[in-house]
């Protein structure tokens, strides 16, 4: 009986197996070696797929998505979003997994299909670890407008769109953001492209492909990376058709050395630990402890303070940084000894009294002094000191109220202080190169966030390029003229209503996120130009 | 654990039928063949996962499949069913937003997987075992394994890519009621309905992207067979 049992076991289990015919479906590869631009998950996926008509949908039921429209135009084309996960190696040289999306445009019409041009998008800066900007499904991720901005401008368009998050973001585990580092920034923008070609092989579009065409755009801390990224590129040997490099800060020092001289842009208390933590990683030459940078009420945990899950606006109520106050309402003196040094430097520490800059920004700067401040006053008086005897041609300049030129625009050639050496280190002007392809420079001349001398600057340095034609600039501010006129004219209605709408102090805390959008149109347009 | 009960299960089975007595003259073995009507009574939970939208849930279509039994009489009241379905290709629909941004979802065949779904029931008769039509009521275990689990294409279009589809083994509950009719000395033909409890956690992975769903499965099973007894 046991037996018959058996028997009949053994055939009902026969006849289940001859049913099953197949194994459990796959997902796809996951690679098994870190070498820089390895696509991690392959192939990667796709977060959202929308049609053309859906994405028009989707931005029409908001007031920003209407005015992206307009300014962008109506989608030609659908937009698959991807999320890519690849390895790269942060400054230290050590392998590490970041992430960042691919924007495939998708649709049967000619722009929509076949080989296509890529577009490499470096993101502005946020505090926002959580930061992904491949994840336009989850309107409450912060990178849900650049996301959609960039795929309204460049992917409903027929541009397949590769946007690393950056190290330090999303799933990177490497614990800070390599912030304005260039080299290290262009090593991801790099690896970020690698993984995306790859990704590009086995999409749910796979008559979409690489036309051999790559553009580099960015905005904010995103326009500095793409410069980076050019140069890198161009030194590796690598050709970039064109790139649009908008509204960053290409002339570190010379940024540096505005805002210690009273010049405090907007956002400078959430700058400067994002950039004193960078360098101190990547140099470690910043400080021995924060506090040697930083007030006492600030420094304890200020090196790990940024980039963060806590809403910026907890960062501020849980007094982790001062809102506006980057330095002391009590302006410090100098006592090198060196009474010429000191002369200069205590010029240059006080508010000036007859500024070389517009009396719009005057209330803006005088905002960045207050009772309770970031950078305590002996390191400021430190940097300022070693801005007088190490110059930067162009801050100094500028700080006289005189024009820039190719003459006038050198870096200082050996800071002193370790984060102004740093900053030289980064700035586009060292290593005296130029784009061999064409650069559109494009931003706004009242910009209190990142100021438009940092795009003056460079544009100086590149005199006889910009004469040339290579490099072009863009000052959305300008009277409109050329071939932007139109968004110079767009840019200009759309902050006179802010300014009517808001008033001028609230209005001037929005003009460099009001530029993007413009800028990344025009970016769009001079690539159009330059096939 | 689940193969420790299973293993207990089919030990008392069988010390059962060793011990058993026999009914009729016909012997105490029965072998069975119908068919089988499954209708699901699922819930699932909500799909949860990154990147997954709210009110993501599935639906399980109906199945029919082949029904094959062994019954073993024990005494004159008392019987064993070891009970196989052919393993019926069940699919999954998506059940929520009509799209995921672009892609159809709900009403789409989006996975579907084999059933190798063993049940073994102690049965209690109704009735002198010399009646013709003798109901019957049993209790026991149900074995569930999924098999040649597949996304769909329309599956991987809603997940995001190729997905790979885990669904444990499920031990659970079984019971029955029916009605057995002697058509002669060796040949009945059996009408029942069955429920048993069949729970698992779906968990799909897409590109490393993980995503979960509790399923209850709750198959209601109405089996038409006829049954030889030697």
């Amino acid at each position: 009986m046991l037996r018959k049992i058996g028997v009949l076991g053994v055939a009902a289990a026969t006849l289940a197996l001859a049913a099953c015919g197949g194994t459990n479906s796959p997902t796809g590869a996951v690679a098994s070696i870190t070498n820089r631009g390895t696509l991690v998950n392959n192939p990667a996926f796709r977060v959202a797929s929308l049609n053309a008509v859906d994405f028009t949908a989707q931005l029409g039921a908001s007031t920003s998505g209407q005015q992206l429209l307009q300014l962008a135009g109506t989608p030609a084309c659908g937009v698959d979003f991807y999320y890519l996960k690849y390895w790269t190696v942060g400054p230290d040289n050590s392998a590490q997994e970041a992430s960042g999306a691919l924007m495939v445009p998708t649709g049967s019409s000619a722009p929509c299909t076949g080989p296509r041009p890529i577009v490499l998008y470096a993101h502005g800066t946020t505090t926002d670890s959580a930061y992904n900007i491949a994840d336009i499904s989850d309107s409450s991720n912060s990178a849900n407008s650049e996301a959609a901005m960039v795929a309204a401008v460049f992917a409903a368009q027929g541009y397949i769109v590769v946007a690393p998050n950056y190290l330090g973001y999303d799933i990177s585990t490497l614990g800070y953001h390599p912030y304005v580092d260039g080299a290290a920034d262009a090593i991801d923008m790099m690896d970020a492209l690698t993984a995306a070609r790859t990704a590009l092989l086995s999409t749910f579009t796979p008559g979409t492909s690489d036309a051999g065409k790559l553009y580099v755009t960015g905005y904010s801390e995103g326009g500095y990376v793409a410069m980076a990224t050019v140069k890198a590129m161009q030194a590796a040997g690598q050709t970039v058709t064109a790139s649009a490099p908008s509204s960053g800060p290409y002339a570190l020092e010379a940024f540096g050395d505005s805002i210690f001289f009273g010049q405090v842009n907007i956002g400078s208390t959430v700058f400067a630990p994002l950039v004193s933590t960078s360098y101190q990683h990547a140099y470690s030459n910043v400080y021995a402890q924060t506090s040697d940078v930083y007030t006492s009420t600030y420094a304890t945990g200020i090196d790990t303070l940024l980039p963060s899950t806590t809403p910026l606006a907890r960062l501020f109520q849980n007094n982790k940084l001062p809102q506006a106050a980057l330095f002391d309402i009590k302006t410090p003196l100098s006592t090198t000894g060196n009474t010429a040094v000191d002369a200069a430097a205590d010029a240059l520490l006080a508010l000036p009294s007859s500024p070389p800059y517009p009396a719009s920004l005057a209330a803006l700067f005088d905002s960045g002094f207050g009772a309770s401040f970031l950078v305590n006053d002996a390191y400021r008086v430190g940097y300022v000191d070693d801005a007088v005897i190490h110059q930067d041609q162009a801050a100094m300049t500028l700080v006289s109220g005189g024009t820039l030129t190719s003459s006038n625009v050198g870096l200082a050639p050996t800071p002193a202080v370790g984060l102004r050496r740093d900053l030289a280190t980064n700035d586009m002007r060292s290593g005296g190169w130029f784009p061999m392809e064409p650069m559109l420079l494009c931003g706004g001349d009242q910009d209190p966030t990142v100021f438009f001398q940092n795009t003056q600057i460079m544009a100086a340095q590149w005199t006889p390029y910009v004469a040339g034609g290579l490099v072009s600039v863009l000052d959305l501010n300008a009277a409109p003229g050329g071939p932007f006129a139109a968004l110079q004219g767009g840019f200009q209605a759309t902050y006179a209503q802010l300014v009517a709408s808001q008033g001028a102090t609230a209005a001037i805390q929005a003009y460099h996120p009001t530029e993007a959008p413009f800028c990344m149109v025009a970016a769009r347009g001079f690539f159009a130009q330059v096939p | 654990m689940k193969k420790k009960i299973v293993t207990v299960a089919l030990g008392v089975a069988v010390a059962l039928a060793a011990s058993g007595a026999y009914a009729d003259n016909a012997g105490p073995n029965d072998i069975r063949l119908g068919m089988y009507f499954v209708h699901y009574e699922a819930t699932a939970s909500d799909i949860t996962g990154p990147y997954t939208p709210p009110g993501l849930n599935v639906h399980v279509q109906n199945v029919e499949t082949l029904y094959v039994g062994y019954v073993r009489t024990l005494s004159s009241h008392f019987a064993a069913e070891l009970a196989f379905g052919y393993p019926p290709l069940t699919k999954t629909e998506g059940r929520g937003p009509a799209t995921l941004g672009s892609v159809p979802y709900n009403g789409r065949v989006i996975s579907t997987a084999r059933w190798v779904a063993p049940s073994l029931l102690l049965e209690y008769l109704f009735g002198d075992p010399s009646s013709r039509l003798r109901p019957f009521v049993g209790v026991g275990v149900n074995y569930t394994k999924f098999v040649a689990r597949q996304s769909t294409a329309a599956g991987n279009a809603a997940s995001g890519g190729p997905t790979s589809i885990s669904l444990p083994v499920s031990v659970g509950p079984a019971a029955t009621a029916g009605l057995a009719y002697e058509l002669t000395d060796r040949w009945h033909a059996y009408a029942s309905y069955s429920v048993a409890q069949v729970n698992t956690k779906l968990t799909a992975d897409t590109a490393g992207i993980i995503r979960t769903s509790e399923i209850h499965f709750w198959p209601n099973t109405l089996v038409i067979s006829v049954g030889y007894s030697f």
